[in-house]
């Protein structure tokens, strides 16, 4: 990477960018909020991405800070959903397990630190204006480009076809069918109140038109009482 | 290093000129079609003096390092999106064989930016705008990555030096006709206006800076301001030819191209409506992300014909 200047200053990024990496690394496990752990992971992992491109490998190095800042937003977000911890801003304690994390970190040091002494690095310095980049998609890919590139958008759209086929269907009913509460009991009626088929003044404060809709909803639950969920806007128009 | 040298100043010159243009604008847009807002050379001065000398409010327990770190972060992205634009043949502040994935990843920086920006202030009205943004942010990305991919393929590769100049005879807005229509949209989600203006909008009272005062309001709104010259430095060069053009020098009408490209993403922002975030997701994903994969495909046969 002859472009950012002399030794010293590539050297000086690289101690800068590890220091960062491992000072991020460590607060993952030390903040209180998922939020937080999952962005000072990116940190990290944009500081190791940095170090890839001080080492000439361009395209590894960018492309993981790409990869990671879209993972980590969506798997904060995701973290979130399901912790029911509301917008993961409640302080919570973010480290479980003491004793097996603790030896599975030291045996992942030992074993990391114990490869990197026996390898043997090569050492032919490339010169200075070699196409990394093409390199690595000839190494990787080599004929397959176009097959690749193919497959890659085909998956894509399978994968977009499949969420918008699937997730049409929810729990409650069809998603374009209008929203209805669930059941009180599972299979049950929709919970809260019915307006009257035909109220007419739709609004409320008008001429009592909120009457607990009980016949028609007993008549539609003996039909089948299963399908109440996804009839609720029937009742309801 | 004189090179370099030289590339710093007219970075910092165009996004001098550029904030300043944009928020003039701005202005006039807003003027001209709600009457509401000043219209005015020294307008945006006048703004941020106002804003600097406020004094600044403090949310209850909020997380002051990130909500700092994303206002510097979105401006240094966006400044770092105007370095990877060559200037000149060989003109860029940061030469980089990857600079089209090299903005890419600004591009899902700013994602987690403008999140943090929300989230930071422990408030509702902004925290509504982070998650809403993310949401829209991230699918709107897709069909970007697959322009900018399309973009690459004539020039045979990822470089903006190279992509720029492989459109010495045509430029990629007639070679590639659905591809900075696209790249548009991505420009207004990035800049958060107009019609994906989910994160900052009036409907959330300012959504992500509704809490913020002072300074930090300042450094917010030149900082997306910033973003808009950066974005549209980059659609300039990969999409309009970059620095190529007639007796006047390069950088020049890497300005003159930018400056257009940001006049015409504020039309849009002032002249579009925001759709539902529901209704914008179907869009995105059942619309805008298979017309990219024909800008794909068209590229990919237009380089084998």
């Amino acid at each position: 990477m002859g472009r950012i200047g002399g030794t010293g200053m590539t050297d000086l990024l690289f101690y800068a960018l590890s220091a960062l990496a491992i000072w991020s690394g460590w607060r993952v496990f030390r903040v209180d909020s998922m939020i937080r752990a999952t962005f000072a992971l990116m940190v990290s992992f944009t500081s190791v991405g940095g170090i890839a491109v001080l080492m000439a490998a361009d395209y590894i190095g960018v492309a993981t800070v790409f990869m990671m800042a879209v993972e980590m937003m969506v798997m904060g977000l995701f973290m979130v959903m399901f912790m029911m911890n509301p917008a993961g801003l409640n302080p919570m304690q973010m480290v479980h397990q003491y004793k097996f994390s603790i030896a599975a970190g030291v045996l992942g040091f030992v074993g990391l630190a114990t490869a990197v002494l026996l390898t043997n690095f090569p050492d032919n310095p490339l010169p200075e204006n070699r196409d990394t980049l093409r390199d690595l998609g000839i190494e990787l890919l080599g004929g397959s480009m176009l097959i690749f590139e193919t497959a890659g958008v085909t998956l894509l759209a399978t994968m977009v076809g499949a969420v918008a086929l699937s997730s049409r269907r929810g729990r409650f009913g069809d998603s374009d069918a209008g929203a209805a509460p669930p059941g009180l009991h599972p299979g049950g009626e929709p919970a809260g109140r019915k307006v009257e088929k035909g109220g007419g003044h739709g609004g409320h404060g008008g001429h009592g038109g909120h009457k607990m809709n009980m016949e028609k909803t007993k008549q539609d639950s003996s039909d089948d009482p299963h399908k109440g969920h996804g009839n609720m806007s029937e009742t309801e128009a | 290093m004189m090179t370099f040298a030289l590339a710093f100043a007219i970075l910092i010159l165009v996004l001098a000129l550029g904030i300043w243009f944009a928020a003039v604008l701005d202005g006039v847009f807003s003027r001209q079609l709600s009457g509401h807002g000043t219209a005015g050379l020294l307008a945006p001065f006048h703004a941020s003096a106002v804003y600097l000398t406020q004094q600044r409010l403090r949310t209850e327990a909020p997380d002051q390092l990130n909500w700092f770190l994303s206002i510097a972060g979105y401006l240094s992205v966006a400044a770092i999106g105007l370095a990877v634009v060559p200037f000149g043949p060989d003109l860029a502040v940061i030469g980089l064989d990857t600079s089209v994935v090299f903005w890419g990843a600004c591009e899902s920086l700013i994602v987690v930016l403008v999140f943090l920006h929300g989230w930071s202030p422990n408030a509702p009205l902004s925290l509504i705008g982070a998650y809403r943004y993310v949401a829209i942010g991230l699918p709107i990305m897709l069909p970007s990555m697959f322009v900018l991919i399309a973009v690459a393929i004539p020039a045979q590769s990822l470089d903006l030096r190279d992509i720029v100049a492989s459109q010495e005879s045509v430029w990629n807005v007639i070679r590639q006709p659905l591809g900075l229509p696209l790249f548009l949209l991505l420009g207004l989600s990035l800049t958060l206006r107009g019609p994906f203006d989910y994160a900052d909008s009036d409907d959330l009272a300012g959504g992500t800076s509704a809490e913020d005062s002072g300074a930090n309001r300042a450094g917010w709104q030149v900082a997306r301001l910033a973003m808009l010259v950066g974005f549209s430095a980059v659609a300039s060069t990969a999409f309009l030819g970059g620095y190529l053009g007639p007796v006047l020098p390069g950088f020049v009408w890497v300005i003159i191209k930018t400056l257009v490209v940001m006049a015409i993403v504020i039309g849009l922002s002032h002249l579009l409506v925001r759709l539902p975030v529901a209704r914008m997701l179907g869009l995105i994903w059942k619309i805008l992300l298979p017309i990219s994969f024909l800008d794909l495909l068209w590229a990919g046969l237009v380089a084998l014909a």
